[in-house]
């Protein structure tokens, strides 16, 4: 049980694989041998692959019936023992909140892989968007917490993929892959590693697998089939499972406490990259996912230009990387987060840092140029020297 | 150095697939490849475009924003992208029986007879796309001709490796012509 390091089913060396296709390779390597979805563009890949890999490792993969079946049948298999994923899209992940909300409150760790497409509805199957940045974390009922990667390039969702199953293991928490179609239908190198650091479940036969000692802890999580007594409710429980629905206090600690054991860890979740943040840059990017990769090309060409610019790159968005983005934003006159929504992630930086955050939209279903970023900058370096 | 390349056409052409190999030979190089490609009911008749960056190093933008080698293997695909090319040192290479080139347009073209070549040697105009490639490789050098003999191996399956390894050859003779003139 926790972290060790385990040999990869993936032979080591260089691969050409589109990101759809890392995330699987990256499933497969973190341990997950269940696999239950229905197939959405542009995620359908992800799923393709994962056949493809558990013809060889004896996986168990299911198309369901739709995605509140394969959200429903992940949880059973994750009680039953196994490291279960599921790959969607926008429409798809609006069907699967109710059961999100039933995971957080049950505590069953999940990997839901989310490859964006430009919504509302059905909107854009086949072009990239950012519109669900608030919906993995506001979209079930109540208060939970769950945590969210953003990778930016086909290396990164593979390795993201891993880190998203270990984090669901130590937490006990839905976690997503929050990724866009512009990295899902990506290719890219891809180096795999001999190695792979994998956390295993602790399982504690005996112990109350809802309760610990430590304020906002997480408990050991036994599974069904290894004899024990096991309640599993999304009513509110106590320690061992039992229904506790009239008493207020049982309420306040487990609510509490599914909040706690995110929020009071966000230093261990939390991960970013900076980008020419050394010298005080006067305007700071904020980006994340594939936008990234235009924010850096274009601060590249700014600073060539002369004009001091740095990039803050969100690789967690949920926990929200708060104390990174507050002392990255404290010298710098103006911040500017270019992102493929109408402001989702810009209104979560204004809210954390007070003063007025600029929102560099894009909603019309393409990947961001860095162009739009350069005149933007430009722009506004000369409305306001 | 980094070197952008756009293949567009009708789908079902296999721009996507010659995006594919090309990219999978830039890594076989030991170089960054980038591949991404129109995705839809476009890939699938109409218009389709497939775009490669391979560079020495780690790529920011991993999309084409001008392309510095354009393939084209419809005259509408060419229509649409013949002016995305860097003007100062852009080449477009054409299938000589299905694009007439805009004589307005400045730049280098190489006309390649892929589609033609494909017909008369093999009787499948399926493997156009791997001649006017492999062409392109011969001409421009932009990966080497090993890496992309090896990136077909690693992409196709048994049924179709065959052709296409011979079209191959084919698409390098044409290319060594080309050069010449």
């Amino acid at each position: 049980m926790g972290y060790r390091k385990i040999r990869g089913v993936t032979p080591p060396g260089q691969y050409f694989l589109q990101g759809d296709e890392a995330c699987a390779e990256g499933a497969v390597a973190a341990g997950c041998r269940f696999f239950a979805g229905y197939p959405i563009t542009p995620a359908s890949e992800v799923m393709e692959h994962i056949v493809r890999r558990f013809k060889d490792c004896d996986g168990v993969f299911v198309q369901m019936e739709d995605e509140i079946g394969s959200i429903a049948a992940m949880i059973g298999a994750s009680w039953a023992g196994a490291k279960p994923m599921t790959s969607t899209s926008g429409p798809g992940l609006s069907l699967m909140m109710e059961n999100i909300g039933y995971a957080a409150m049950t505590e069953t760790p999940l990997v839901i892989v989310d490859i964006q497409r430009a919504g509302p509805s059905t909107g854009q199957a086949t072009r990239p968007g950012s519109g669900d940045m608030l919906q993995v974390k506001y979209g079930s009922h109540g208060d939970y917490e769950i945590i969210a990667l953003s990778p930016w390039s086909v290396q990164e969702i593979y390795d993201m993929t891993i880190r998203a199953f270990n984090l669901a293991e130590r937490f006990r928490v839905p976690v997503f892959v929050l990724s866009d179609e512009g990295v899902g239908h990506l290719r890219e190198n891809v180096t795999v590693e001999q190695e792979v650091t994998v956390f295993e479940r602790d399982k504690a036969p005996g112990q109350p697998p809802f309760h610990t000692d430590e304020p906002g802890g997480v408990p050991p999580m036994p599974c069904f089939g290894d004899g024990e007594k096991l309640l599993v409710t999304g009513s509110t429980h106590d320690p061992f499972g039992y229904r506790k629905t009239q008493v207020s206090e049982v309420h306040e600690r487990l609510v509490s406490r599914l909040v706690g054991k995110i929020r009071n860890r966000a230093d261990e979740i939390v991960d970013t990259d900076s980008y020419f943040l050394d010298d005080g840059p006067d305007v700071l990017l904020v980006a994340y996912g594939i936008t990234a990769r235009a924010a850096l090309s274009a601060a590249k060409v700014l600073r060539d230009e002369g004009q001091k610019v740095g990039l803050l790159r969100l690789r967690t968005i949920w926990p929200f990387p708060e104390r990174v983005v507050v002392e990255s934003a404290q010298k710098c006159k103006e911040v500017v987060v270019p992102e493929l929504n109408q402001g989702q992630i810009c209104r979560e930086i204004e809210r954390l840092l007070d003063r007025d955050v600029i929102s560099l939209p894009q909603t019309n279903g393409e990947t961001m140029k860095p162009t739009k970023i350069i005149e933007f900058v430009r722009e506004r370096a000369v409305t306001q020297p | 150095m980094i070197k952008q390349v756009r293949i567009c056409g009708f789908g079902g052409q296999g721009i996507v697939l010659a995006g594919v190999i090309l990219g999978h030979a830039g890594i076989l190089d030991g170089k960054y490849a980038a591949q991404s490609s129109s995705y839809g009911a476009e890939a699938r008749g109409s218009a389709c475009k497939s775009e490669v960056v391979i560079s020495d190093g780690w790529i920011d933008y991993p999309h084409v924003l001008k392309a510095d080698i354009l393939i084209a293997m419809s005259q509408p695909a060419y229509n649409k992208y013949c002016c995305d090319v860097v003007p100062e040192h852009g080449v477009i290479f054409h299938d000589e029986e299905l694009v007439t080139p805009n004589p307005q347009i400045a730049l280098s073209h190489f006309p390649v007879p892929a589609t033609q070549r494909a017909l008369q040697i093999f009787d499948n105009r399926l493997v156009a796309n791997t001649v006017l490639l492999a062409a392109v490789v011969s001409v421009t050098g932009i990966v080497t001709p090993d890496s992309l003999k090896l990136a077909l191996d690693k992409t196709l399956d048994g049924r179709h490796l065959e052709a296409n390894k011979k079209a191959v050859d084919v698409g390098f003779q044409l290319g060594s012509i080309v050069k010449k003139h």
